[in-house]
């Protein structure tokens, strides 16, 4: 039998959609997604209920006295001087890293991957699904945190006072946040793609933010920072405005454009084994 | 037109030339066999077509198009290495995800009838990690299946499979050429089902094309041999690799002459020195032993 032969790919918003639709079929049917939100859940309660710092006269106090300390800086403290200014919402990140590289090295273990590209000519789609589902996960992650720590405050008696406006702008400016930092982890597996290990260890290195903290130490507290990712996560803290915001959506969608161009081209130019 | 063709394909893994000048011909429609030895460059061409890897010189046209194009790209099934499947979802499920990949409309439907093609109706529900080899390689070619591809890619497909596995796998395969008008390339060591099913072949030899032919190019070069068998096989093989050029036995216990002109002249020429022929026949050679032959020659 013979028949007439017609070549058409779907359009970019239906390729788009189906890859999307698949990825988060997976995100929501692994437990490692539900794990890591229990763990963003989880950390803050701990770090909040048992830390605690011996001050001047030796007298043993809790670490963070405010309920809001453990979501974000009271101001943007690039330059980490105690526990307290780093430890908040920004380690979502960290564990979002560490579940986008599990993500990705599964496509690549399994062979999905060679499926994918096989059918896909235009890589994109993978990068721009995977940073979105990336996002979306590590977004979930920091209200989990978020809860985690409201509750882990009022069960610790710890202090509720916050300036509201600025308490969502900053909350609002880490979960925009969550895009250029899935974009980042998303780009460091495709580079990383035969190396799990060092796609996992390069997404912890970027995601504590060592870069930023080294360069802060150096240039000391300077506002150029908020260019990186990292700098404008530790910009959205508990003195944030709307412009805080804004800094945060530019520097994110910037970084997830600039990183999904990169992933693309390795994408297309590499071989997939 | 010609659904693969290929013209002088390179491609270096570093200082290794996997592939040195391959020129391959596909006709549309076709059940391609593709030959080779390990590290021939079966895999390497395949993975190629497939967009998989870059090659480092030549051109590849799929239907006519550039193999890139993203088109055409979309109409090419593909069974390398494993299925890609998540091992914790049910059959159904992996092939529905793949029908959300391809943006298939009416996925439902279209997995029902891919399943069916495959003979897996009943293992839909079954989860993928459970099932046997030779499932998985049947859900690996409906995966391929699904988004009714022109094109199907399949390296070492049978491979692993018992005999049953095999003839369901040759089924599918003569299924979908001849009711969807599917060109397959399928590559395989198991040389005698690739012979049942290959319309045409190509084997390859260290990057290179050695040969393409189709399957009834196959059947006038197999050489055509006499088998006997007698009471005394040692004397009968020196007497006989005494008169004719290639004289060998086979795995089967049969003495085999290659360049006998006429099976008589063989029996009158034993019997002449006192051995009786309890046994005699003509036979071909198949693709296996023409394999090898060319091997042989090519050394």
């Amino acid at each position: 039998m013979t028949r007439e032969l017609k070549f058409e790919s779907p359009s970019f918003i239906q390729r788009l959609k189906g890859m999307l639709g698949v990825d988060f079929y997976r995100l929501f049917h692994t437990p490692m997604f539900y794990i890591f939100l229990a763990i963003a859940a989880i950390i803050p309660a701990m770090i909040l209920g048992m830390t605690s710092i011996e001050n001047a006269e030796g007298i043993v106090e809790p670490l963070y006295t405010n309920t809001w300390q453990i979501i974000a800086a009271d101001t943007p403290l690039y330059v980490v001087n105690s526990i307290s200014e780093y430890a908040n919402m920004n380690m979502v990140f960290i564990f979002g890293g560490i579940m986008v590289s599990i993500f990705i090295g599964h496509d690549y273990k399994s062979g999905y991957v060679k499926q994918l590209f096989t059918t896909h000519a235009k890589k994109q789609d993978y990068m721009i699904s995977k940073s979105l589902v990336g996002a979306f996960s590590m977004a979930c992650m920091c209200i989990t945190y978020l809860l985690g720590g409201v509750v882990a405050g009022l069960l610790v008696g710890a202090s509720m006072e916050v300036n509201v406006g600025s308490l969502i702008f900053a909350v609002l400016g880490k979960i925009v946040m969550s895009l250029g930092w899935a974009s980042l982890y998303t780009l460091l597996n495709i580079i990383f793609r035969r190396f799990f290990g060092i796609s996992i260890a390069s997404s912890f290195f970027f995601g504590t933010g060592i870069l930023i903290i080294g360069a802060a130490a150096v240039i000391g507290n300077n506002s150029a920072l908020n260019i990186f990712l990292y700098g404008s996560s530790v910009y959205a803290c508990l003195s944030s405005n709307i412009v805080t915001l804004l800094v945060c959506i530019v520097c994110s969608v910037a970084w997830a454009i600039i990183y999904n161009v990169i992933g693309t081209h390795i994408l297309s130019k590499c071989d997939v084994y | 037109m010609n659904a693969i063709e290929i013209k002088g394909l390179t491609k270096n893994f570093g200082p290794k030339q996997a592939l040195s000048g391959l020129n391959m011909t596909v006709p549309e429609g076709a059940i391609y066999g593709f030959i080779g030895e390990n590290g021939s460059g079966k895999s390497t061409t395949e993975k190629i077509i497939c967009g998989l890897i870059h090659p480092s010189g030549g051109e590849v046209k799929l239907f006519g198009r550039d193999y890139t194009d993203a088109d055409v790209r979309a109409k090419v099934g593909v069974l390398i290495e494993a299925p890609g499947c998540f091992p914790n979802y049910s059959v159904w499920n992996n092939l529905m995800l793949q029908a959300a990949n391809l943006s298939i409309p009416n996925a439902k439907e279209e997995v029902v009838k891919v399943l069916k093609m495959v003979r897996m109706e009943g293992a839909a529900s079954n989860k993928y990690k459970n099932c046997s080899l030779g499932m998985k390689q049947r859900i690996g070619i409906a995966m391929a299946l699904l988004g009714k591809p022109t094109l199907l890619v399949l390296d070492e497909p049978i491979n692993g499979l018992d005999a049953d596995g095999m003839r369901i796998m040759r089924e599918i395969l003569v299924d979908v050429t001849k009711n969807y008008g599917c060109t397959v390339v399928v590559s395989s060591h198991i040389l005698g089902e690739l012979e049942k099913i290959a319309t045409h072949y190509g084997i390859v030899r260290g990057g290179k094309m050695l040969k393409e032919m189709t399957a009834e190019e196959l059947n006038a070069s197999c050489r055509t041999y006499v088998a006997l068998q007698t009471k005394d096989m040692n004397r009968t093989k020196s007497l006989l690799s005494c008169k004719y050029s290639r004289v060998e036995e086979d795995e089967a216990g049969y003495i085999r002459v290659y360049d006998a002109k006429d099976p008589e002249e063989i029996v009158t020429h034993l019997y002449e020195n006192g051995i009786l022929v309890s046994e005699i026949k003509i036979d071909k050679i198949g693709l296996e032993e023409y394999y090898i032959d060319l091997m042989k020659e090519g050394r």
